[in-house]
């Protein structure tokens, strides 16, 4: 005992700060817990009478995903289980408010596609996500292992990704993009898993073909061009995602998916042709696409001139709405339960962001859009950190899409961009995305957990062996 | 790989800085104006959560409340309320869930509170936890003038749709608008969206059209009162030298396109050969159509423009503009002659009345006419406060003013005026009032009604300024000076007797 502990003495062991985890968490509790007794107070005038429920089941939910992460990634960064709560438990506080003051403000009738029970059903989401993290947390030891399925986990996201366009609209189609399974009551969105699975095959694929990839063609206008061999890969994934676009008229997926490659092909290769060339491909595509698919021609015209003609009570009704519940908020918004973003259609979903910004002010949503910047630095920051390639590419890969999914979605909620239906993580309602993200939180901590593990301790002299055989 | 994770982390960085700088855009210095933005139902709703302002007539300096937001029991919502019906219609106008008028429409921010003057205001509300409050705005109106106009309108029109507008020469406050018929805005406040459909509905398909403002929406032939600008082109222009200067005023006047213009009646016009000042009181209109000619059309219009005609006005409610149009062959001789005389292409408001009566009345000089005296916010600070300014581009000279001044004189005083019957000082209680009658034909060879037009004002007396000019238009009233004047004088006896000098 006492040899031992003189050994480990001149290395001071990295902590695993999972105590600053556990304060951090309560913290993010406390926070949603005084949320949720807003939304009653502020709807109602008195405290929600599931609010110890609700509480209790979400605590218990997040409480248990900790004492995982205390079990099988004792290293992992402290701060992304903390701030994944926060989300998750604002999006349900912000539900709960929704499906509380229903369709325009009319207790009686719910918002579109919401019913009463979407909280209820958000929750226990939110509990498939946590045990689907833990899973894997158990599962995946090392995300390198994950390389094994390269090709398998890439074809699992094409099929999954095709799987709407071929199944008919009556089991895909909802509100203008076919990116849906329908069965029965229950409806998952593919795409948010198959991004995952195809995160993972690029990485794979990358990893072992990037010194090929690196490889410089002809020089033109001081960028070093790839050889037109290369190209391959990188229009494979451009055509995929334009049938994405074309059949299941979804721009946020497809700009999401080409956007996770073309990361992580500049990661892996660091040339600067690569980027630019996978842009101008996307533009391009978007371009020509939105000649001949009104769907896109009109998001143009609906970010340009929401205000022009008509548009305002037609086409652009949803995001006029959504900018003038935001700037009804003001700085410090009208408070939980006291705005009406019942009046955004979709607003549970898509234009969630714009109900937070209409009750919860500029201040509110510059913490929000805090909390996302701060996940993806501790994302890219494992990212840097750990030394296995693989990782490090799927994880800066899937830290940047989640950054381009927050700007996708909230850039065109509050009109910086063309609109695109992405999901918010953690706050849109429906368990696709919901689960997704806890699976990528999950892959973050691995990776975090493996950065910043202590090396194994080398067996230091053969002596000691001997005297322990001896014994 | 490193080096291009860092690279990514910037591009991260810099689309997470889009979008704080961009939710800033719109959540502060986009704000106002898209709280602004026609149909925007927040900001519509929330109007009736908290208490509007109060609309308020100070022209006599009693602070009346004529239009108010009331706190509806147990729902928490507040409805307008106009406690004296039609007498302010035309000035408030009305402000529903669907829409609105008047000063309701025009200082809608301010009286909402969402006006950015009051931003100040709001936020330390916000921070004291106070309720949102939106401004008072106070009128110019007098109560006095505008009850006495509007019950003389009721009682002394016999239907007839009719607009009075007063003003304070020296100020351009309007001290009274009114119009009949009129509608009863407390008819378009309910919070009940079918009862607000129902009255708006039938208020638009009552033929009398109650929703029309008659003082400032209606322009009429200005008919004689019309000669005050003719004869302040001639003064103005040396046609004619003084008010003693003779004219040719023959009874029956043959125009160069070989009409014949009569004076009215057929009636002789003194000698034939009068002193303009008699052609004025007598309101001969073969004189003053043989003086148009003189004059020539271009230079009326001129003067006409220098009247306030020929501009669209904002007092802040939009009025139509009073015009002498130019159009094809408007220079035509003959046609100048029915000019002159108020009875071809000019067509002018009741305000516009005023405005003539009152540039005489302030010496030449014709002030902006305005209704919103001052805004007071909330917390009883005056946020906006009217400056009385001359209207620009309109004036002519003390001189003029005063020729003219002396012959409106005449048609009140001298016994063979044509107002002297009803806005003579006999039936004014010694009030001294200045005016001109006028009677515009109408019709296909004019056998429509005849409509009374009257305006005129109260000098100042020893060399102070002009306390009220008055307008007033009746359509189809007949003469003038029955119809038209003893509104006019009924305002301004109201008024004086408010304001005792």
């Amino acid at each position: 005992m006492s040899l031992a502990a003189d050994a480990g003495a001149p290395v001071p062991m990295p902590r695993g700060r999972r105590r600053a985890e556990l304060l951090m968490l309560v913290f993010a509790l406390v926070v949603v817990l005084f949320a949720y007794a807003a939304v009653g107070l502020g709807l109602k005038g008195r405290f929600p009478p599931g609010l110890p429920v609700y509480v209790i089941v979400y605590a218990v939910l997040v409480l248990a995903a900790h004492a995982a992460i205390r079990r099988f990634a004792p290293y992992a960064d402290p701060l992304l289980l903390p701030l994944a709560a926060l989300l998750n438990g604002l999006g349900i506080v912000m539900l709960y408010r929704l499906q509380e003051s229903g369709h325009n403000g009319n207790p009686g009738q719910p918002v579109a596609l919401m019913s009463s029970t979407s909280t209820e059903f958000q929750l226990i989401y939110t509990g498939i996500g946590i045990v689907c993290m833990v899973v894997l947390l158990i599962l995946v030891s090392e995300v390198r292992v994950l390389q094994r399925y390269t090709y398998t986990l890439g074809a699992l996201g094409l099929v999954l990704l095709a799987i709407p366009a071929v199944l008919p609209n009556s089991l895909s189609y909802v509100n203008g993009a076919k990116i849906w399974i329908i069965i029965g009551k229950f409806s998952i969105q593919p795409g948010e898993f198959a991004r995952l699975a195809l995160a993972v095959f690029f990485a794979g694929y990358l990893v072992a073909k990037r010194d090929v990839l690196a490889l410089a063609g002809r020089r033109v206008l001081g960028i070093d061009l790839p050889r037109a061999r290369d190209l391959g890969p990188v229009l494979i994934a451009w055509a995929a995602s334009m049938l994405i676009l074309i059949f299941e008229t979804d721009i946020g997926t497809s700009a999401l998916l080409f956007g996770l490659f073309i990361a992580m092909l500049y990661i892996a290769t660091q040339r600067t042709s690569w980027l630019l060339i996978g842009l101008g491909l996307f533009l391009f595509g978007t371009f020509i696409t939105s000649t001949f698919v009104p769907h896109v021609a009109e998001r143009f015209t609906v970010w340009l001139h929401p205000f022009a003609g008509s548009n305002a009570t037609g086409i652009a009704y949803q995001p006029v709405q959504a900018l003038e519940g935001m700037a009804f908020g003001g700085l410090f918004g009208t408070g939980l339960g006291h705005g009406q973003p019942y009046f955004t259609p979709l607003v549970q979903s898509d234009f969630i962001f714009s109900a937070f910004g209409e009750e919860l002010g500029l201040v509110g949503v510059m913490a929000l859009l805090l909390v996302f910047g701060l996940l993806v630095q501790r994302g890219l920051r494992a990212a840097v950190t750990v030394k296995d390639p693989f990782s490090k590419l799927l994880i800066g890969g899937l830290s940047f899409v989640l950054a381009l999914q927050v700007f996708v979605i909230v850039g065109g909620v509050s009109g910086l961009i063309p609109l695109t239906g992405v999901t918010t993580p953690f706050l849109s309602e429906g368990g696709s995305s919901l689960v997704a993200s806890w699976i990528l939180i999950g892959l973050l901590i691995r990776v975090s957990d493996s950065a910043r593990k202590p090396a194994p301790q080398p067996i230091q002299d053969e002596g000691m062996t001997q005297v322990v055989r001896a014994a | 790989m490193n080096r291009a994770l860092l690279k990514v982390s910037l591009a991260c960085l810099a689309m997470f800085v889009l979008l704080l700088l961009n939710v800033n855009y719109v959540q502060a210095f986009e704000a106002n104006t898209l709280a602004d933005k026609p149909g925007n139902v927040r900001v519509f709703d929330q109007q009736f959560s908290y208490q509007r302002g109060a609309i308020i007539a100070d022209g006599d300096g009693n602070d009346l409340k004529i239009a108010e937001s009331r706190l509806v029991k147990g729902t928490g919502n507040y409805q307008r309320y106009y406690p004296y019906g039609k007498v302010y219609a035309p000035v408030t106008g009305f402000d529903s869930i669907y829409g609105s008028s008047g000063i309701e429409e025009t200082e809608n921010s301010l009286l909402a509170g969402t006006s950015s003057q009051l931003a100040v205001h709001n936020f330390t509300a916000l921070l004291t936890g106070k309720q949102k409050q939106g401004a008072t705005v106070e009128l110019t109106i007098s109560p006095a003038a505008q009850e006495a106009a509007y019950k003389a309108l009721e009682t002394n029109t016999g239907g007839h749709n009719a607009g009075v507008v007063a003003i304070n020469p020296s100020t351009g406050a309007i001290l009274a608008l009114a119009g009949y018929p009129t509608f009863n805005p407390n008819e378009l406040t309910s919070l009940d969206g079918t009862t607000v459909d129902r009255n708006d509905k039938k208020l638009l398909s009552d033929p009398s059209q109650p929703l029309l403002n008659r003082a400032t929406q209606v322009t009429l032939p200005p008919g004689s009162t019309f000669k005050i600008v003719t004869s302040s082109a001639a003064f103005s222009t040396g046609k004619v030298s003084g008010t003693t200067s003779t004219i040719p005023a023959p009874t029956v006047l043959t125009l160069p396109n070989g009409h014949l213009l009569h004076n009215d009646d057929d009636e002789s016009c003194g000698d034939g050969n009068p002193q303009i000042i008699e052609a004025f009181y007598l309101s001969c209109d073969t004189a003053f159509g043989g003086l148009g000619m003189k004059v020539t059309a271009p230079v009326l219009r001129q003067y006409s423009s220098l009247f306030g005609m020929n501009r669209p006005l904002s007092i802040p409610i939009p009025v139509v503009p009073s015009v002498l149009p130019e159009g094809a062959g408007w220079t035509d001789q003959s046609l100048t002659a029915y000019t002159a005389i108020g009875q071809y292409n000019d067509a002018v408001t009741p305000l516009q009345e005023a405005m003539f009566a009152a540039t005489v009345a302030d010496h030449g000089k014709l002030m902006q006419p305005y209704l919103v005296q001052q805004v007071v916010g909330p917390g009883l600070s005056v946020i906006q406060s009217a400056k009385p300014a001359p209207m620009t581009g309109t004036g002519i000279s003390a001189r003029v003013a005063g020729d003219v001044q002396s012959m409106m004189y005449q048609v009140t005083h001298n016994p063979a005026g044509t107002a002297y019957a009803t806005a003579g000082p006999q039936v004014t209680g010694g009030i001294t009032i200045d005016g001109k009658t006028g009677t515009a034909q109408n019709g296909v060879n004019n056998t429509g009604l005849n409509d009374a037009v009257f305006t005129c004002f109260v000098p100042g007396t020893g060399g102070g300024a002009s306390p009220i000019a008055v307008g007033v238009m009746v359509e189809g009233g007949g003469y003038g000076a029955d119809a038209a004047a003893p509104i006019a004088v009924a305002v301004i006896k109201a008024y004086l007797a408010a304001h005792p000098s």
